[in-house]
């Protein structure tokens, strides 16, 4: 027992304070949190922005399409079909080595990559909570003389968001564990942290495990934090 | 055109399926500013079809729709500003279940530019109070019951100061122990000289408020005249089989 005491304690020591190797996970912490947040919100803006498009579209009578509306709506679905038909690695690798080849801004890069991954997956998820708003909404502010935009923005889509959010922050607990797969391109993220004092101290097993109980810990933080959210949308109904 | 008509409709069609259903066939008619007009007719008339064609919430196959001299089915009309003086009430009040009742009865002025918030509140509170609901202001959609959630929906209308309230069965909805209390804002708004096209099922609100009656079937305008005309001495034979099934 004592063995094991001290034999766990070396190689705590090794894999979190030599060298002040925490500051290596605290660093790849921030930068996971950071690739998230900002291409949640990347996902989101696009996200809305293209399913607007796909719920136009789907809400006009047909004879009714005009030229943009088509070539919008045409474009709209070319996206989503290839994010969401190819590997998300695959595209992280393509923006970054194929189409950003001379930007070395990693973060930069990581956030476009994973934000246009989450915004196809939003988008079709806000088209669904459009879709599912009642169509005397839309007739009810289109009579009051509001424009089809504005009561798209201030009456549709918040009770579309509503409707959606528990998928949405499945969406959004989804994007945090995948962005893990930016250690690819090289980007110092959480598990890029483990993965550089694993190489260091030649001992993989308490890194790892590590970053898997953080990973565990931001998930359950993001969880409360929608289910919080979903509560206060929620209760200005009741 | 006389000075005081309102809404001027010339020979509205609006198919479906490449004119497979013929949901309006041809109607023309004038509101007159004060008048009450009442749109009775069997069910898939075309009565929903005709009030919606007057804010173009449904777009005319052809003819045209004038307000206040203006062709609002040109393309050149900005529909947004005379919607503005159209206020519509629907039959499922179409409420804003987000917004509270002020957030409902404000949100539409204040986003338009016509007045501050401020004045925006002190309008909607003057009005709710007019509808016996000024202690529901913070109240959302759904803690209130059917009548009073139209009675909120009219309040809405009303709130844009419209010059015409166009009306698709208000009251079809609603429990019957909540039409009365609909109807008596209806009426009053009526003694007030407000601009009304109502359709309705009510026939005693028809014979006592309405000033014309129009009796739709199959997309036309099979019979009009006043509530006297044509509850008393109905012409056709489509009109006298209609008022034997609902009087
Ligand atoms: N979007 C649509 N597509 C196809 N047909 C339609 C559409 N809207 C209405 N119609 C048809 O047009 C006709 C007139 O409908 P409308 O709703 O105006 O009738 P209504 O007189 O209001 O009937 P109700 O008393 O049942 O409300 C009906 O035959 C209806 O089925
Ligand atoms: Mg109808």
């Amino acid at each position: 027992m004592q063995e094991f005491i001290s034999a766990f304690g070396a190689k705590f020591y090794s894999a979190f304070i030599d060298g002040n190797r925490w500051q290596l996970y605290l660093g790849g912490i921030w930068v996971t949190i950071k690739l998230t947040a900002f291409a949640m919100l990347i996902g989101c803006v696009l996200g809305v922005l293209v399913a607007s498009v796909r719920a136009t579209y789907d809400l006009t009578e047909q004879n009714r399409r005009g030229f943009l509306l088509r070539l919008l709506n045409g474009a709209a679905k070319f996206y989503i079909t290839v994010i969401r038909g190819t590997p998300l690695v695959v595209q992280l690798l393509i923006i970054y080595f194929v189409i950003f080849s001379n930007t070395r801004n990693q973060m930069a890069v990581a956030v476009i990559a994973f934000g246009v991954n989450s915004g196809a997956y939003v988008a079709e998820m806000v088209r669904g909570g459009i879709m599912s708003v009642d169509k005397g909404q839309m007739e009810a502010g289109r009579s009051l003389g509001l424009s089809y935009g504005t009561t798209m923005r201030l009456i549709i889509i918040p009770q579309a968001v509503k409707t959606i959010l528990p998928a949405l922050g499945n969406e959004f607990i989804a994007l945090l564990k995948e962005t893990s797969i930016v250690t690819v391109i090289g980007l110092r993220d959480l598990t890029k942290a483990a993965m550089l004092v694993g190489a260091k101290t030649y001992d993989y097993f308490l890194p790892y495990i590590a970053i898997a109980l953080i990973y565990l810990l931001m998930v359950i933080i993001l969880t409360w934090l929608l289910g919080k959210l979903e509560r206060r949308l929620r209760s200005s109904e009741r | 055109m006389s000075a005081d008509t309102i809404i001027k409709v010339i020979d509205v069609k609006k198919h479906y399926m490449q004119g497979e259903i013929k949901a309006l066939d041809g109607v023309s008619t004038e509101i007159k500013k004060g008048e009450v007009v009442v749109v009775i007719g069997p069910s898939g008339g075309g009565k929903s079809t005709f009030l919606r064609c007057l804010n173009l919430l449904e777009v005319p196959t052809s003819g045209q729709v004038l307000f206040k001299g203006t062709d609002i089915t040109s393309t050149d009309t900005d529909i947004n500003t005379h919607r503005q003086k159209m206020g519509m009430v629907f039959q499922h009040f179409n409420l804003f279940p987000h917004k509270s009742v002020i957030e409902n009865l404000t949100l539409a002025p204040v986003q338009l530019k016509k007045c501050t918030q401020e004045e925006a509140n002190k309008k909607a509170l003057y009005f709710l109070d007019k509808v016996g609901l000024a202690d529901r202001a913070n109240e959302y959609p759904q803690r209130l019951s059917g009548g009073q959630k139209q009675r909120v929906a009219i309040v809405r209308a009303l709130c844009m100061d419209p010059e015409v309230m166009l009306f698709d069965e208000p009251t079809s909805a609603l429990d019957p122990e909540m039409v009365g209390e609909v109807l008596e804002v209806m009426r009053d708004l009526a003694k007030e000289g407000m601009t009304m096209a109502v359709v309705t099922h009510e026939m005693n609100f028809a014979k006592e408020v309405g000033t014309r009656v129009l009796f739709l079937d199959s997309g036309k305008i099979e019979e009009e005249g006043t509530p006297e005309e044509v509850f008393n001495n109905p012409k056709s034979a489509r009109l006298n089989e209609f008022l034997s099934k609902v009087l």
